[in-house]
């Protein structure tokens, strides 16, 4: 019993979480959406700030099947604040309409998925957190009840089940070649070079396709275009970012000499290079936005074949998440005010000179110019990449960031040219947006300047 | 002691604080404040040339902690070789921004971009930890870009493009040798003093990171064949922004051979000096050869300034040939020296293009002729800058390439070759002289007016110092020579 009250003891921002996500949908019943969202918001900020003290613990519950190690508690620190954004930018977007509240409840509980990932120590915490996190994001990609958002569901829907199930079946084999689901217990893989094999292939398609990996990203462009702006952002940061959490606790405990450094390589060349190429083509902001983040799922890869190798690899991973969680929701904070096609974008930087620099900061962030937060990550990226000999990668890596300079400044240069007569007016008053990115961005500024805040805790 | 490198190389950005606060300010007000902080600036460049620099090592060094779990720190300070290019870059904004005062179009934008370059600048030139000067280098990046896209010529987006997308593909590789040193030293650090010290990378690695370097800092430089970048960003940019991507981005290539490609990898180095030094060769008499097909007088400038860079790529491939420490110093002394003439004489050159061209909106030698007799002033002083330009004894470029040329006859005598390049450039100018401004004048140009007093302003400190550098160069000479005269590598 005391070792129940120990374990649950360290679940309490997990447990928070749950009840502030039930608390919403509450509130939803009673059709108190603005109170949904303040106890959606309080809730997530408590389980943020009674994360702090865990910082530093190293350890694990119930038996080792959930981990509460540096990444896990990072992963809430990150997520947490992250998803408080998407739901000011969930307000901002759809306030008034109907269900409000459902969409706050729904997003409180596809974050407790995400974290469930991140602090997975046994493959069912796997399969629990992709169908956690994966049931209310179906749901939120839903919200609009148009054609579009429907199919863009059910897209999402379908491919879901079935990397879903692919990556079940993968992991029994992990399952009969060790006889345990704890990731403690992979390194006895190396007698069964085949069954390990299978099982990671298996993972890498799961867990891939909930960070929308390359070939497993066909659901994302279409899942952010039909669905809410604010709810495409928070896909492409919270369970993405949670998803690679995952497949860090999976390698870790890999043996090396199955190859799997190998292999995440080539899916990060693939997802990096066909990320930006896709990107370069695309008219609509929020389809290259959807490319881009797919392309920067590549880049976390880096710090994944690292891990276990590079003691840099660890705090790469957690710099460049927060960094890229600040900067994309920036960025697309920023569409959702200014509209989703190139065009609207024109004179943008003229008509409004503060949200012009906003976005053009978040927008070389991503690219990766320093001092920016983008840049912090992307560089403790390389050097763990290279310190893992993936020298040839990092490469690769560099050569996709001058790629990604071509494909944000096409949102750039429109920014700075004269505004046509043709185009619609700018959309007013949005309540939050404006704190959204304003947060974004000194997040984007501090991380850059500030990273030891962040690496000296992690070293 | 007042730490004199941190305050100049932050004044800019106070300044461009107190325009991003005064946005109502009318555009006199925002050009005042940025010539002020420039003077300042200045001040504290002149400061730091006060102090002095110590025979070996860095001096004026100031440091505080950044991200010290991985080896990283804000570290500043100057030698001989980087104190005088500070210098000139404060003297090159005060003057760009006393021209610039008749930008009327979105100027506190302009200004504040400029002040943001300025700090890049300087911080290029001062940093003694990688990671900073990787951060300074590429903002500095940035600033252009928006520089050129903003304020730019008929087809500034794509050139601006073009110069951001290149030049970043270029400073890429630097990350990765950077972080190639990075790993290698230890215990892990970015402090480019213990690189100096002690190179972290031997054999193959260090050849790789050199080969990264190379790559890098040849296109800023630029190099021929990685140059094409450059007279497209000239052509398109504003008067201003080309004499400090002439005057003062330039360098940062020719000032990380250096600072970086020699002093870090210098067994490197050595191994690949001759194939460096053929490249500096070909590269200055392109430069000259190139500049002779110019029809478009800035596109002229803007090749003769590969030529120029040519010579010093030249002198620092000698420096690592040389084996007697005094020839070695002899060949840096000049490379060093004709970095800063360089940055006098180009900068006055494309202050006079730009004159020029904001009177007949044109730019095309073949349309020009008897300038010198519409406008005397700006017609003589171009004509003292294209005649440094070309070498002429008792002016800037003389000294410095005379000790490359030395250095070279000492080491690697069949590289002397290069010196076709100074015909060349004496064929082109005169040239170039005898279509714009001797002759009759044509009957369009008659209604010219020559040089308002703040053009004057702005020309007469460069044109002072170049036959200043010309005629007595010790001044200057004295500080590089305390650095290099105790380099070792």
């Amino acid at each position: 019993m005391t070792s129940m009250a120990h374990d649950l003891s360290f679940l309490i921002p997990e447990i928070l979480v749950l009840l502030t996500g039930a608390g919403t949908l509450v509130c939803e019943m009673l059709r108190r959406p603005r109170t949904a969202l303040a106890v959606a918001v309080a809730g997530l900020l408590l389980a943020t700030a009674l994360t702090l003290p865990l910082l530093g613990v190293d350890t694990s519950v119930f038996s080792g099947t959930f981990r509460i190690d540096t990444l896990s508690i990072w992963a809430k620190l990150i997520l947490l604040p992250a998803t408080v954004l998407s739901l000011l930018l969930a307000r901002a977007e759809l306030h008034g309409g109907d269900r409000e509240g459902t969409v706050y409840s729904l997003l409180c509980f596809t974050t407790f998925g995400a974290l469930v990932l991140a602090g997975s120590g046994d493959t069912m915490f796997l399969v629990l957190g992709v169908l956690l996190s994966g049931l209310g994001a179906f749901a939120l990609v839903a919200y609009p009840r148009n054609d579009a958002a429907t199919e863009a569901a059910m897209k999402f829907f379908v491919f879901a089940s079935v990397t879903g199930g692919v990556m079940i079946f993968g992991l029994t084999y992990w399952f009969g070649a060790t006889g345990s689901t704890l990731l403690g217990d992979l390194g006895g893989l190396d007698k069964a070079p085949l069954a390990a094999a299978v099982g990671l292939i298996a993972v890498i398609v799961g867990l891939g396709y909930k960070a929308s990996l390359v070939p497993f990203h066909f659901w994302a462009p279409d899942a952010y275009e039909g669905a809410p702006l604010s709810v495409a952002a928070y896909l492409s940061v919270v369970p993405k970012i949670g998803a690679i959490f995952a497949l860090v606790q999976v390698v870790r405990d890999l043996p090396v000499s199955g190859g799997w450094p190998f292999l995440l390589a080539v899916v990060s060349v693939l997802t990096m290079t066909f990320g930006y190429l896709a990107a370069l083509v695309q008219d609509n902001v929020v389809r290259l936005l959807a490319y881009s983040s797919i392309a920067q799922a590549g880049y976390f890869l880096l710090g994944v074949v690292a891990v276990g190798v590079s003691p840099l690899a660890l705090p790469a991973l957690i710099v460049f998440a927060a960094a890229y969680a600040a900067m994309n929701l920036g960025a697309f904070s920023v569409t959702l005010r200014t509209g989703r096609t190139l065009d609207a974008f024109a004179g943008l930087g003229r008509g409004n000179p503060v949200v012009g620099v906003a976005m053009v900061l978040f927008l070389l962030s991503l690219t990766g110019i320093p001092p920016l937060a983008g840049f912090v990550g992307k560089f403790l990226l390389f050097g763990a990449a290279i310190d893992a000999h993936f020298t040839w990668l990092t490469v690769v890596a560099i050569l996709n960031s001058v790629l990604s300079l071509a494909v944000y400044l096409r949102i750039v240069v429109p920014m700075y040219r004269r505004r046509s007569e043709a185009a619609a007016p700018m959309p007013t008053h949005l309540p939050w947006n404006r704190a959204v990115w304003v947060v974004a961005l000194i997040a984007t500024l501090a991380i850059g300047l500030g990273a030891q805040a962040l690496i000296g805790r992690l070293a | 002691m007042l730490p004199i490198v941190s305050i100049t190389l932050f004044l800019p950005l106070v300044g461009a604080a107190c325009i991003m606060v005064l946005r109502k300010a009318p555009a006199s007000v925002v050009h005042g404040i940025g010539i002020a902080t420039g003077a300042l600036t200045l001040a504290g460049a002149v400061w730091m040339w006060s102090r002095g620099v110590l025979p070996a090592g860095f001096s004026q060094v100031e440091q505080i902690g950044w991200m010290p779990a991985i080896g990283a720190a804000y570290r500043v300070g100057v030698d001989g070789i980087s104190l005088p290019l500070v210098l000139l870059t404060a003297l090159l904004f005060l003057l760009t921004f006393i021209f610039s005062a008749k930008v009327k179009e979105r100027p506190h934008a302009y200004v504040v971009l400029m002040l943001l370059l300025e700090t890049a600048s300087i911080g290029t030139f001062t940093a003694l930890d990688a990671l900073l000067f990787y951060v300074f280098f590429e903002i500095s990046l940035v600033s252009m870009y928006f520089m050129i896209a903003g304020w730019g010529h008929e087809d500034r987006q794509r050139a601006a493009l073009m110069f951001f997308l290149y030049t970043l593909l270029g400073s890429l590789p630097l990350l990765l040798a950077i972080l190639g040193l990075y790993l290698g030293s230890d215990p892990h650090t970015f402090d480019m003093r213990v690189w100096i010290a002690s190179p972290p990378l031997t054999g193959t690695a260090a050849m790789l990171a050199l080969v990264a370097m190379l790559f890098t800092f040849a296109v800023k430089i630029p190099l021929f064949p990685l140059h094409t970048w450059l007279p497209a960003a000239h052509v398109e940019a504003p008067a201003a922004g080309s004499v400090i991507l002439a005057g003062v981005m330039l360098k940062f290539g020719a000032y990380g051979l250096i600072r970086f490609a020699l002093q870090m990898t210098p067994e490197a180095f050595r191994h690949a000096a001759v194939i460096i030094l053929v490249f500096g060769v070909v590269s200055a008499l392109y430069g000259a050869f190139a500049a002779l097909a110019q029809t478009d007088l800035k596109r002229l400038i803007a090749y003769t300034s590969v030529n120029h860079m040519g010579y010093v790529v030249v002198g620092v491939a000698i420096a690592a040939l040389a084996t007697d420490p005094a020839v070695r110093a002899l060949a840096l002394d000049g490379s060093v020296l004709q970095m800063i003439s360089h940055g006098l004489v180009t900068g006055a050159l494309f202050f006079l293009v730009g004159m020029l061209q904001d009177r007949a909106h044109t730019r095309e030698m073949a349309r020009f002729g008897g300038l010198l007799k519409v406008m005397p002033i700006l017609g003589w002083s171009f004509i003292l800058a294209a005649f440094a330009s070309l070498g002429l004894p008792g002016l800037a470029h003389f000294p410095a390439e005379f000790q490359i040329f030395l250095a070279t006859l000492r080491v690697e005598p069949a590289a002397i070759v290069v010196i076709l390049g100074i015909v060349v450039t004496a064929g082109l100018y005169l040239r170039a002289i005898g279509q714009v401004f001797l002759g009759e004048p044509r009957e369009q140009w008659k209604g010219l007016t020559d040089l308002n007093a703040r053009e004057l302003l702005t020309l007469v400190p460069l044109l002072v110092l170049i036959v200043g550098v010309g005629v007595a160069p010790a001044w200057v000479l004295d500080v590089i020579h305390t650095t290099t005269a105790t380099l070792h590598f």
